[in-house]
């Protein structure tokens, strides 16, 4: 019987056919150009002529490249550490205060939902150095002003900021969802055992939010990762190298600098990054499933 | 190199000047058809988005403009282009920029043979009344690949009541400035001194004069990156230092916005800025008064005074399918009665009989500040170079690498070591 149907459905395969052709032309087609493009030398208005991995072992001894890579990590690393433990806590304060959840949660969605230009253009107004408010700020209370985004020393970590003040509060609602979706007895439990708070996040909720985490990381890892339009819109990569990530080195290696073969081999690589960090989070899932 | 470009120029002026059989030229000949535009944000863009309406009335051809930042163009330029788009039929260009990279690629079309044609060329288009320079930067061997639309160059403002206040001189020689921002610093610590572009890309348009004026030059005598040179590096020192010492915190991810918002708020006393910015200046309370414009003084020793002198073109994609019309455009935009119009604009006219024109004339007699702004805008015409980079065709990266090289003068690295590390990634461009 069980035979038999299977052979019945799969008479109806051909029905997958529009789905199959429509993910081979809109997503394998790129992926399939972007690798070819990475394999061949591309000169401005010409023909791409093959050069199997020459691009890629020029990546290796690029200085630029390996700079533009450390860069691309260190403000993943920076980013993603803040927005996970501002996220896991402020998720967990909107989580316990019912009173708190309506009109916050709208608050909170308001900074992920601006366009990347929008906050490029608030980072310029804000924290410019000569026009901005936030050293007038500064001044107010007091405190000396800050070169942020201008001064090489500063500008990873202040982009880190920025992307954390966008985008934890959108970890902050995945772990609220979590929170609250966790078994209520555990905690009673917990609670009955004489556990201290600590004790009750660290050991509890912590675990039990495992998985939740996992996602929220898997989501803002590939974000991070991607991320451009800010460092585009206010600094452009510097001063000198010192925010030139590996979109960026793509982006103008490409569009300025009419390299677009060595540029497609930076996005290639960037691509197995994000791919890498996405399997590494998908088995840490599965060990921290419950 | 350059002359080539000039002997071709010439070639074609010479053959455009032949005898043809008389035909006729009819504005209305393409009437009904739509061209599509791809401007930078520009002074000129804006008046041209506000003057189509006149082009389409006189030729029955509709417009669709799109107007970019320059980065953005750029970026939408490249892709179209590179996917040999026909839906882009008119597209600006800087020429001394990247008008090698591009002749090469095929992104221009050739004007020769519309420009040759009476029955396409209206007849009071005088290609001739452009003057040589302007008409060299936009040909390539014996095609004409733009047409001119302004002239520009970075001058030096100044706030002659500061200047006045502070009882100190305006510089009169190049090593003159440090000196002068000293004193206006210590006559006012609290007033901005100066602000310059410390973007990286854009350094060089602003940098180029401090080092011609005092006898360097981004080459050596046989054609190689010449950074490390002594008066190369004394340019690159002063502007860095000037930066460093007196310029506006952040100044290393400011252009020209920053600047003449600077500028144009009455926070500095003096920079070195695009001429092309004047009309924005202007619009500032109080500016037209206070402010002076004249050319960057030239070396106390050398004399010289070489500042970059460019300007932008439009031009034709080859892959459009709308090329007479859009010829049409071109020809409008570029005409005599066109470029009168743009003057109130600030766009400075690349047409020698504009620029003498009794119009223009009366425009700049009503401010003195129009007449310096002319005055130093014929000068720099007359010395300024196109060229400012190291001898490669790969502009944009080599402008890249010499503003790398201030910005890490500014950051605290000695000017010999950022010239050396320049002049080897210039090398490899060549």
């Amino acid at each position: 019987m069980r035979t038999s149907s299977a052979h019945v459905l799969a008479g109806y395969h051909w029905m997958a056919a529009p789905a199959m052709v429509f993910t081979i032309g809109m997503i394998g087609f790129p992926i399939g150009y972007a690798i070819w493009l990475s394999l061949s030398n591309v000169p401005p208005g010409g023909t791409p002529v093959f050069i199997g991995l020459d691009n890629y072992a020029r990546l290796v001894k690029d200085p630029e490249f390996w700079n533009a890579f450390k860069l691309t990590v260190s403000l993943y690393v920076m980013s993603l550490s803040m927005q996970l433990v501002l996220g896991t806590w402020l998720g967990l304060l909107l989580g316990r205060s019912r009173a708190a959840q309506g009109l916050t949660r709208v608050i909170l969605v308001s900074p992920f939902m601006l366009p990347p230009v929008v906050v490029g253009m608030m980072a310029i107004v804000i924290l410019d150095p000569s026009f901005g408010i936030a050293n007038w700020l500064l001044a107010q209370i007091g405190l000396p002003p800050g070169l942020w985004l201008s001064d090489p020393r500063t500008v990873l970590f202040t982009f880190a900021v920025l992307d954390t003040w966008q985008w934890t509060p959108f970890v902050a609602l995945i772990v609220m969802g979590g929170y609250l979706s966790l078994p209520g007895e555990v905690f009673e439990a917990v609670e009955l055992d004489g556990a201290t708070s600590f004790q009750r996040f660290w050991h509890v909720t912590l675990p039990l939010l495992g998985p939740t985490l996992v996602t929220a990381a898997v989501l803002r890892s590939v974000d991070i990762l991607r991320f451009f339009d800010v460092i585009y819109l206010t600094t452009q990569g510097g001063p000198g190298n010192s925010s030139t990530t590996l979109n960026i080195l793509a982006y103008r290696r490409g569009f300025e600098f009419f390299d677009f073969g060595y540029a497609s081999a930076i996005m290639i690589t960037l691509s197995a990054v994000v791919l890498g960090s996405v399997l590494i989070f998908s088995k840490l899932r599965a060990a921290v499933a419950w | 190199m350059k002359l080539k470009y000039i002997l071709g120029a010439a070639a074609i002026s010479i053959a455009l000047s032949a005898p043809v059989a008389a035909q006729t030229f009819n504005w209305r000949a393409h009437e009904g058809q739509t061209i599509n535009l791809m401007l930078n944000n520009h002074p000129w863009s804006q008046a041209m988005r506000d003057l189509a309406a006149e082009f389409t009335a006189k030729t029955g051809i509709k417009t669709q403009i799109e107007i970019f930042n320059e980065e953005q163009f750029r970026a939408r330029l490249t892709t179209l282009m590179q996917g040999k788009s026909a839906d882009l039929d008119v597209y600006m260009s800087l020429t001394s920029r990247e008008g090698a990279i591009f002749e090469k690629a095929g992104w221009y079309a050739d004007l020769a043979p519309l420009m040759a044609d009476k029955a396409m060329t209206m007849p009071d288009f005088n290609y001739e009344d452009f003057s040589a320079s302007i008409r060299a930067a936009s040909t390539f061997g014996n095609r004409i690949v733009a047409l001119p639309i302004n002239q520009e160059g970075p001058l030096f403002y100044w706030r002659k009541d500061i200047f006045e206040k502070c009882k100190v001189a305006e510089p009169k020689a190049i090593e003159d400035l440090p000196e002068t921002a000293k004193a206006l610093k210590t006559c006012d610590a609290s007033m901005g001194v100066w602000a310059a572009r410390g973007l990286r890309g854009a350094i060089p348009y602003a940098l180029t004069a401090f080092i011609n004026n005092q006898g360097g030059s981004y080459a050596t005598p046989d054609g190689k990156p010449g950074l490390s040179q002594p008066n190369t590096l004394k340019g690159l020192a002063m502007y860095a230092s000037l930066l460093k010492d007196y310029g506006p915190p952040g100044a290393l991810n400011h252009t020209f916005t920053q600047v003449i918002e600077l500028l144009g708020q009455g926070r500095i006393a003096m920079t070195h800025e695009s001429s092309n910015e004047f009309a924005n200046i202007m619009r500032f309370p109080g500016r037209a008064q206070d402010l002076g414009v004249t050319v960057l003084p030239p070396g106390r020793e050398t004399k010289i005074s070489k500042p970059v002198a460019i300007g932008w073109t439009v031009t034709i994609s080859p892959n459009s399918q709308r090329r007479p019309a859009s010829w049409y455009f071109l020809q409008w935009a570029t005409s005599r009665e066109i470029q009168t119009k743009l003057i109130a604009n600030g766009v400075a006219p690349p047409r020698a009989s504009v620029f003498e024109g009794q119009e223009f004339n009366k425009w700049i007699a009503e401010m003195p500040i129009r007449k310096a702004w002319a005055d130093s805008l014929i000068e720099i015409g007359k010395t300024g170079t196109g060229v400012y980079q190291s001898p490669t065709e790969r502009v944009p990266e080599a402008r890249d690498i010499i503003g790398t090289a201030v910005q890490e003068i500014v950051q605290g690295a000695s000017p010999v070591d950022a010239a050396r590390k320049a002049d080897e990634a210039l090398a490899k461009l060549q």
